[in-house]
């Protein structure tokens, strides 16, 4: 740019012919350079001005916010370590736990495994070994014990029909609900063993990977309640399946009154 | 060359000759050049320069121990944070660990299902088998048909001239909440079934989980926890009816016992009196 005015400014100065034209050429040129010529670099108070407004940004506005910042931080980590997650209170929480399992457990097991048989005669005992063992693959056992202790269903030729469907009824029922408390005892057997491992592993448990063993511990509650109710179910037939026997009872008494009535009447009606 | 020589002491001469007869013309010419001439860079030792080079050593010297200095101490606060988290509160190896206890868990619950699924049939008589299956089926689709197996073991209802109309009643009604009772077990048996399912659904789902999202699970798994509780409670509620009915056929057995007796008394009262 400067070269360019330097130029022209030559040029027209070389070909100026009078005095008067130099004159006017000097005019303009001194007018064109005031007017383009860039703006002068501020003064020395202006930079130092400058730098300490930066510098007030950064000791003011900055400073305050990171150190707001660091507090804030300071007081989360200070809140997860004292009050939601300190660790003394999870190291007591797994102590008791593993303090619990020791004072529990073991009792309780051998309050559970107490031999609670009770029967004298032979027959008997080995049915009651066999409803007891909580083994759900001896049902073949089950039906010979019970079959000896209760008898197999009469004859053909030593009983109505009725009677022997009521007592074969009976006895499936109560197979049934025998059967089904031998699988249940069995599943109670592994429903403790789940439990315990579930204890067991609440003991070492943080508060980041308790939650899984909640979670696996309420399905395990669904799990019971599941077998709960197809136990409910077995008990449900049986006691149905037993008012049903005395209604059956109860129908056939009716029925053998009504007829005894009837002859009672006709013998004295022709007396 | 010697002829370009002279061409330019030639033109250096007639420059000469033109300066001198324009004296004012050139004196502006070489004031121009001189202002318009690139000045040379300002040294560090000038003033200005010197003020900048400390405001900027200040400006450093602040913005590393203000603004680095904070930065650090939040970046010291948020390890110490993630450290803590990592190794107290979401402990990787705990969280594996809890993972496989979650499916060590679920494998008893396999062979509990094992367990209960093995067949308790008994019966022996074809009527009686036949009913029995339709009890043991776990299968509501055959609850229509429990009636009529019910029947074909325990009877009917007497006809009303085999029966008084209270025994009739009695019997009917006894009839009726024991097959509800049935149907019920038949329904419960179902049910029982469809909540083990979902449980090894559910668990499948924990053992697949983020620490976050295994709360969500447990929600669900509540919620099939209270569903499981609200089935139980109505099979207990059919146990119930049955013991009431049961109850009440024992009173209805004195009542009419009572009434019988009066009756009989009455009857012979006549008869004597008639002799």
């Amino acid at each position: 740019m400067a070269l360019v005015f330097f130029v022209l400014f030559s040029w027209f100065m070389v070909k100026a012919r009078t005095r008067r034209q130099v004159m006017a050429l000097c005019m303009a040129g001194t007018v064109a350079v005031v007017l383009v010529a860039p703006p002068r670099v501020q003064a020395q108070g202006d930079l130092v001005a400058a730098i300490q407004a930066v510098l007030n940004v950064i000791n003011g506005v900055i400073q305050t916010a990171l150190n707001s910042i660091n507090s804030v931080r300071t007081a989360m980590s200070n809140l997860y370590q004292s009050v939601v997650w300190p660790v003394n209170l999870i190291n007591q929480a797994q102590a008791q736990v593993t303090q619990m399992i020791k004072q529990y457990q073991n009792l309780m097991q051998r309050i559970f495994n107490l031999q609670l048989a009770s029967a004298t005669l032979p027959v008997t005992q080995q049915l009651e070994t066999v409803m007891r063992n909580q083994q759900a693959a001896d049902f073949n056992a089950l039906t010979a014990g019970y079959g000896n202790a209760y008898g197999p269903i009469p004859a053909a030729t030593a009983a109505n029909p009725q009677d022997r469907a009521l007592t074969d009824m009976d006895d499936a029922l109560v197979m049934d609900n025998l059967k089904t408390l031998k699988a249940a005892d069995a599943a109670a057997n592994f429903t403790l063993q789940a439990a315990a491992q579930m204890e067991s592993g609440a003991s070492q448990a943080a508060p980041g990977s308790a939650p899984f063993l909640t979670a696996s511990a309420v399905v395990a509650s669904i799990q019971s309640q599941a077998i709960t109710q197809k136990m409910l179910a077995a008990e449900l037939r049986q006691e149905a399946g037993s008012m049903a026997h005395q209604n059956a009872e109860r129908k056939r008494t009716a029925t053998n009154t009504g007829q005894f009535g009837n002859q009672i009447m006709n013998l004295l009606k022709r007396n | 060359m010697k002829k370009a020589l002279a061409h330019t002491l030639d033109g250096l001469k007639r420059s000469a000759r033109w300066t001198w007869a324009h004296k004012f013309r050139a004196a502006v010419l070489v004031l121009v050049l001189t202002l318009m001439a690139p000045r040379p860079i300002k040294s560090q030792f000038d003033p200005c320069c010197a003020i900048l080079t400390a405001g900027l050593s200040t400006v450093t010297s602040t913005l590393s121990s203000v603004i680095g200095g904070g930065l650090n101490n939040i970046l010291s606060v948020e390890q110490t944070i993630q450290s803590f988290e990592q190794a107290t509160v979401w402990p990787q190896a705990l969280i594996t660990q809890a993972q496989g206890l979650v499916g060590q868990v679920q494998g008893f619950y396999t062979q509990i299902e094992a367990v209960i699924k093995i067949p308790v049939n008994s019966a022996t008589l074809p009527s009686t088998q036949q009913f029995e299956r339709n009890l043991l089926s776990g299968d509501s689709g055959q609850i229509p048909q429990t009636g009529a197996n019910y029947t074909a073991v325990y009877g009917g209802v007497p006809d009303a001239a085999s029966a008084p109309a209270p025994v009739r009643n009695m019997v009917d009604m006894t009839d009726a909440v024991a097959q509800d009772a049935m149907k019920r077990a038949i329904e419960i048996d179902q049910l029982a079934t469809l909540e083990l399912q979902a449980a090894d659904q559910i668990n499948q789902s924990i053992q697949a989980a983020a620490p976050g999202s295994a709360p969500i699970i447990e929600a669900q798994a509540d919620a099939w926890l209270v569903r499981a509780n609200a089935y139980t409670q109505a099979a207990t509620a059919d146990l119930m009816r049955v013991r009431a009915v049961d109850l009440a056929n024992a009173g209805a057995g004195v009542k009419l016992g009572a009434t019988n007796t009066t009756n009989l008394g009455q009857q012979l009262n006549n008869l004597l009196q008639r002799q």
